[in-house]
């Protein structure tokens, strides 16, 4: 088949249903018509102009009878130059920034990446802010976050692999790990699970979540996310799978551990002391967010004799003429904290400062005066609710595990907490995330990995790589030494 | 889905410990006196070399399950017989640990408890710990382990300065015959390594730390007699009036301070531990039905073991006096039976088999031989 | 078929129980807090009324100050169960007794016996085996007034005072725990500090506004100002009763107790006053001496028949108070050396002569406060069993005491 420039252009102007920013230009290049056709907004003028218009009617030699051989070998000054038979494949190259050369009587269609990048810059991430290292944190674009990694792994071992998913959004998915650590039968069944998409469009990585996890009803995450190259590149050096979509600046970690969640990228850069008696907070932090509402509310209720009397006394004292039962009371205040917590977070910056006024000072200080709810019950759920964000990442479930723990502690009272809190580890046990399991390296015990669980070794001495990760246990000495 | 050897010994500390420290030290008291640690530190040693007989059984034979296992080595009617003893052994353990528990959740925490808000909570865990499989529960024992040791150790600890070791003396004032009869009395609290029998083929053994099982039991055992030696010294002649030996020993004070009530929260971590073993007993009791009428179905088997569990805490609640039912020669027989005979039925079986199996193997080599 | 499988899948079961759950707890749910529900006693009194039983309690209620407020509520019965629920039912609460910390019993009950009210307390009501015993005298609802009275008054707690008193000054030891132990015991012996209630001072009494007490069931506390309202003084001088089967057989005045305390290690301090002491150093001089530390151990012996119990008293005293004509600058500093041989000698006497006196009491009087039954029933088990089976209640009397005593010096 011979492309007649006119005719052609006018079919993809057809295909594309006019659309108003597909421009097209067309030109004679030694006698010979060329249709030159790109959309605009997404492509970059400059390069345009530097290396197909400018060379193109500057040449200054006489053509060779293929006219096509010509542009592509000696006239286009474009890095990625290629051909196209079919006009679909054309099409879906001009739809991402590519511009199309239409040679009359040529067998291809030329195409050239003249693509403008439009992206935010490298900035340091609002959810994972370091006192010390690195700031970068990704941004929306693929080429630019595969940038970010490479400059942090530079080996040929990195292994990048790349799909695309949706039919509309044709997001480009890649796969990042190094080989040699990776274990490939993790490899092999995410990229059977990518492959096995069928979505008309991938907005952000997180839409990959439900695909990727076997439980996707689950309350709990079993997908990691990370905004940070190094906290990525660090990761995959344990045996994990990166995946980065286009147009998302959160990458996402496969396999996932629960503990990954207590550990923060801002632990390995200081002092390991120090790491050890906040990670043990972190997970004392855990405990109170989750369990705290419920546990008062059962010893207000059932079990008041636990408390010593001293105890007891105060809180006699100061619940003395609230109307309601201990469960409503803190249920009242959960709710408001909870409708003040959502309405923050939407609302514009600007008004934040005075919602928070009206919600801890007006209503939880006029709350407490009029008799409606107790200063125990406000400063329980304020505690509660300030250690949530000890581990921002896992707030969403607090938040509902704390629901539940309240609606049990009020009805079977501490017993009921109790098995819930078994039930609770049962529930977690019982997931295995990519052959890792998820309360490693607790449950199953792994000792050569305490080393990163509440302690923080010196990184010195973690010259293992964690059993807990399913990843390639012929390579585990991270100072390139094999095991034995 | 196996469990590893770690989770195996794990397993086994949270057995042998399981049933001692509530009702056990106060009830042992009235029969064998001041010396009642050395009944059970006899019986759990016992418990112990049973225990190490059966792993390593285990290890000799880690692809078939018990069903096949006992099918092939004493045949099928003895197979039935057995499965049926270690059934009812289960169930009484079950039984055991679910009315210990009632009692001292009621006592501990509660004034007026229903025994329908006791159970309900109660069937909907361990029925999904049951459903689960074994490797959930060996994983919430792993998480549970050490927080159960220490709170233990420091309940024994708080209280050590109060232990007056006189109490031991006279010793065996009445000779050993009623230590005996006592031991017998009170056997279904033993038998704790009974269901390592339903275990077989469950366990991997890769790379197994030697000695690591040795290492849990003799653990177990010191705690348990550490615990003993406490609550005997603390409470001497009035021991039988306590009747949760973990929760009373941690109330034992003069005073009362906000430390103290952290005892609290070591007779909560041992509530959890007990739930934990009902989910295991009743795993082993829903296996061993499963073999014992070939049930393809879990959820069905488990369901039956819930309507068990639940009509035996109606019956408690409303009319019969179950703690009669432990100290029967019944409970003690079945002990007996499944924790005494079974195992070395099962060793003397495997060697017939075995020596049988070599013998036609190098009946096979010397033909192959001639061939040659 | 199916659709029946799903609604039974091991999640929905689960969901299921879950419902049912909150369904047979919502009415739990709604309900109010137990602390509103129930009168928390921290204290409770009882004592024979007539042919009646009287229990006054101390109930804690919420004050709109941070401190506890307490009122007494007292009740009648033939039975202390009966006398309980009188009280319940004009509060309209259920009693919970999870919180009483200190329990007395007045003279009259304890002469008839305390086992049955304590039997109930701890079979069904509760109450914590840690909880203290006290004797008292008065009148059981001007008594627990009074006590409440300086709680409120003088924030001074009762069981404060005699937990403060059985660690470092009178070891009774007497809770619920240690009276169960002795009354089980083969000598059935138990012991408990008695509390006066005074109408006048008797030096080291803690004085308190008398209320006016009323006689219905319940009684408000007299926490107005009442003009001329008369004074109570409440007594810890060291009396102690003991009490043989669980009734009250005998009174020990303070100075008996005090010689008593010397066989018991886990009273660690206390006072001896050695008189007439002369020599290079003192000129007949009266000292005081503060017990700082002290290790009792008990021997039992069969020397062919006849029982031998060695006592070793090992003191370790401190000179606080020297009294003499001429006192001189000396004396006002802290040194080893004022614990002359003379010195020594005179207090291994005085400590014998106590020891044998409290000998002497306990054979008087049949009660076996040193522990002889214990140490040789543990230590001597079968020699001792043919010795008590002929001696029986005698056993005391034909035992060989030997007493040594140690004297050490503190700074």
């Amino acid at each position: 088949m011979k492309v007649d420039a006119v005719k052609t252009l006018e079919e993809i102007k057809k295909i594309l249903h006019e659309s108003g920013d597909l421009k097209s230009r067309t030109v004679q290049f030694f006698g010979t018509q060329v249709a030159i056709c790109y959309i605009a907004p997404i492509v970059d003028n400059i390069l345009l102009n530097q290396t197909i218009m400018d060379p193109m009617l500057a040449y200054p030699f006489k053509a060779e009878d293929d006219i096509l051989t010509t542009l592509k070998e000696y006239v286009l000054s474009n890095n990625e130059v290629s051909e196209y038979i079919d006009i679909d494949s054309a099409i879906e190259k001009l739809l991402s920034g590519h511009c199309l050369m239409l040679v009359d009587n040529a067998d291809h269609i030329l195409s050239c990446d003249i693509e403008k990048i439009t992206v935010r810059p490298i900035a340091e991430p609002p959810t994972s802010v370091v006192i010390k290292g690195p700031r970068e944190g990704f941004n929306e674009s693929l080429k630019y976050n595969l940038a970010l990694i490479r400059k942090r792994a530079k080996t040929n071992d990195l292994v990048v692999k790349t799909l695309e998913i949706g039919k509309m959004t044709k997001s480009q998915v890649a796969v990042v790990y190094f080989d040699s650590i990776v274990d490939k039968n993790n490899v092999k069944q995410i990229m059977r699970r990518l492959k096995n998409i069928q979505i008309d469009g991938l907005i952000d990585s997180h839409y990959l979540v439900s695909y990727l996890q076997k439980n996707p009803t689950s309350l709990f995450k079993q997908v990691g996310d990370t905004e940070k190259p190094d906290v990525l590149v660090a990761k995959m050096l344990e045996g994990r799978i990166g995946i980065i979509v286009d147009g998302s600046p959160i990458a996402l970690t496969l396999p996932f551990i629960l503990i990954e969640d207590l550990q923060n990228s801002d632990d390995y850069y200081s002092q390991p002391i120090r790491v050890t008696f906040i990670r043990i907070l972190r997970l004392v932090g855990v405990i109170l967010a989750v369990l705290l509402p419920g546990v008062y509310v059962a010893l207000e209720k059932y079990h008041y004799k636990i408390l010593p009397t001293e105890f007891l006394v105060t809180i006699m004292n100061t619940t003395q003429g609230i109307p309601f039962s201990p469960f409503i009371e803190l249920l009242f205040v959960v709710l408001l904290f909870e409708i003040l917590y959502e309405a923050n977070l939407r609302m514009p910056q600007y008004f934040g400062m005075a919602m928070s006024i009206v919600g801890a000072l007006v209503l939880g200080e006029t709350a407490v005066n009029a008799g409606l709810v107790s200063p125990p019950a406000v400063m329980i759920v304020a505690l509660s609710g300030i250690t949530f964000y000890i581990i921002p990442s896992q707030a969403a479930q607090f938040s509902v595990l704390r629901l539940i723990a309240l609606v049990i502690g009020a009805a079977v009272g501490l017993y009921g907490i109790l098995l819930f809190c078994v039930f609770l580890i049962s529930y977690l046990s019982s997931f295995d995330s990519y052959n890792s399991a998820y309360l490693a390296p607790t449950a199953p015990l792994i000792m050569q990995d305490q080393k990163d669980m509440f302690k923080r070794e010196i990184i010195k001495k973690m010259y293992k790589r964690p059993k807990s990760i399913s990843n390639n246990h012929d390579n585990v000495d991270r100072r390139g030494k094999d095991e034995n | 889905m196996k469990i590893n050897y770690r989770q195996l010994s794990v397993m086994i500390f949270f057995s042998f410990i399981s049933l001692k420290f509530l009702v056990l030290p106060s009830v042992l008291y009235l029969h064998s006196g001041n010396m009642s640690w050395l009944v059970v530190l006899v019986l759990m040693i016992l418990d112990g070399l049973f225990a190490i007989s059966i792993i390593d059984l285990m290890k000799k034979n880690q692809d078939s399950n018990i069903n096949e296992f006992m099918n092939n080595t004493i045949g099928p009617v003895l197979t039935k017989i057995f499965l049926a003893v270690l059934a009812l052994k289960f169930f009484l353990q079950v039984a055991n640990i679910v009315k210990g528990l009632e009692f001292f959740v009621v006592e501990n925490f509660y004034n007026n408890f229903s025994w329908i808000l006791y159970i309900l909570p109660l069937i909907g865990l361990t029925s999904f710990m049951m459903y689960k499989g074994l490797r959930n529960i060996a994983r919430v024992q792993e998480v549970f382990c050490w927080s159960i040791v220490i709170g233990c150790i420091y309940i024994g600890c708080k209280s050590f300065s109060g232990v007056d070791p006189l109490v031991y003396l006279p010793m065996f004032k009445d000779g050993a015959v009623p230590l005996f009869e006592s031991g017998y009395r009170h056997l279904s609290w033993f038998g704790s390594s009974t269901f390592l029998l339903i275990l077989f083929g469950k366990v991997d053994f890769q790379n197994p730390r030697k000695k690591l099982c040795i290492k849990y039991i003799i653990f177990a055992i010191i705690l348990v007699q550490f615990i003993y030696f406490i609550f005997y010294g603390l409470f001497d002649i009035t021991s039988p009036t306590h009747t949760f030996a973990i929760s009373d020993i941690s109330q034992f004070t003069s005073s009362k301070s906000i430390i103290d009530e952290l005892s609290w929260l070591v007779v909560s971590l041992w509530v959890i531990m007990q739930s934990i073993q009902i989910a295991l007993y009743g795993y082993c009791l829903v296996l061993s039905l499963m073999y014992l009428f070939h049930i393809k179905s879990k959820i069905v088997v488990i369901t039956f073991v819930n309507i068990l569990i639940f009509a035996l805490s109606y019956l408690g609640a409303e009319t019969i006096n179950l703690e009669q039912i432990f100290f029967t020669p019944f409970a003690s027989i079945v002990t007996i039976i499944s924790q005494y005979i079974i195992p070395p039925i099962l060793w003397i079986g495997y060697m017939v088999r075995h020596r049988r199996q070599n013998k036609i193997s190098g009946v096979k080599n010397e033909k192959t031989k001639v061939n040659i | 078929m199916k659709k029946l499988k799903s609604i039974f899948s091991p999640r929905k079961l689960i969901i299921w129980i879950f419902i049912i759950i909150l369904i047979i707890t919502v009415p739990e749910i709604a309900r109010p807090a137990m602390s509103k529900t129930e009168a928390i006693v921290t204290m409770m009194c009882i004592d024979k009324d007539g042919e009646d039983i009287k229990v006054c309690t101390s109930v804690l209620t919420p004050a709109s100050e941070k401190t506890a407020n307490y009122e007494v509520y007292s009740g009648k019965g033939k039975t202390v169960g009966e006398a309980v629920e009188n009280i319940s039912l004009a509060l309209g609460k259920s009693i919970g007794f999870a919180q009483c910390e200190i329990m007395g019993f007045g003279d009259n009950l304890s002469e008839e016996g305390i086992m049955s009210t304590l039997d109930f307390m701890t079979r069904t009501r509760r109450v914590g085996r840690n909880a203290l015993l006290i004797n008292f005298s008065g009148e059981v609802e001007k008594f627990a007034q009074a006590v409440v009275n300086m709680n409120i008054e003088k924030s001074l707690h009762l069981e404060d005072i005699m937990n403060f008193d059985q660690r470092y000054i009178l070891s009774e030891d007497s809770n619920i725990h240690s009276f169960y132990k002795g009354y089980f015991s083969k000598i059935s012996l138990g012991i408990m500090p008695k509390i006066k209630l005074e109408t006048e001072d008797k030096g080291n009494s803690i004085e308190v506004q008398e209320s006016a007490t009323g006689g219905g069931s319940s009684n408000e506390p007299g926490s107005g100002s009442g003009g001329d309202s008369k004074k109570e003084y409440i007594l810890n001088d060291g009396t102690a009763c003991i009490f043989r089967n669980g009734e009250k057989i005998l009174e020990i005045t303070p100075d008996t107790m005090k010689k008593l305390n010397l066989f018991i290690n886990e009273s660690q301090e206390g006072t001896l006053t050695i008189d007439h002491v002369t020599d290079d150093l003192y000129d007949d001089a009266s000292i005081i001496l503060h017990v700082s530390k002290k290790d009792v151990s008990f021997t039992p012996k069969f020397d062919g028949e006849k029982p031998i119990y060695e006592i070793s008293i090992d003191v370790t005293v401190l000179v606080e108070e020297v009294d003499e004509e001429n006192p001189s600058l000396k004396f006002l500093k802290r040194n080893k050396e004022f614990l002359t041989p003379t010195l020594i000698e005179k207090t291994k006497q005085q400590v014998e002569k106590q020891a044998y006196e409290i000998i002497e009491y306990c054979k008087e009087n049949k009660v076996d406060l040193i522990h002889v039954y214990e140490f040789f029933y543990r230590k001597q088990y079968k020699k001792f069993s043919e010795y008590y089976d002929k001696m029986q209640e005698k056993y005391l009397d034909n035992i060989d005491y030997k007493i040594s005593v140690k004297v050490n010096s503190s700074y």
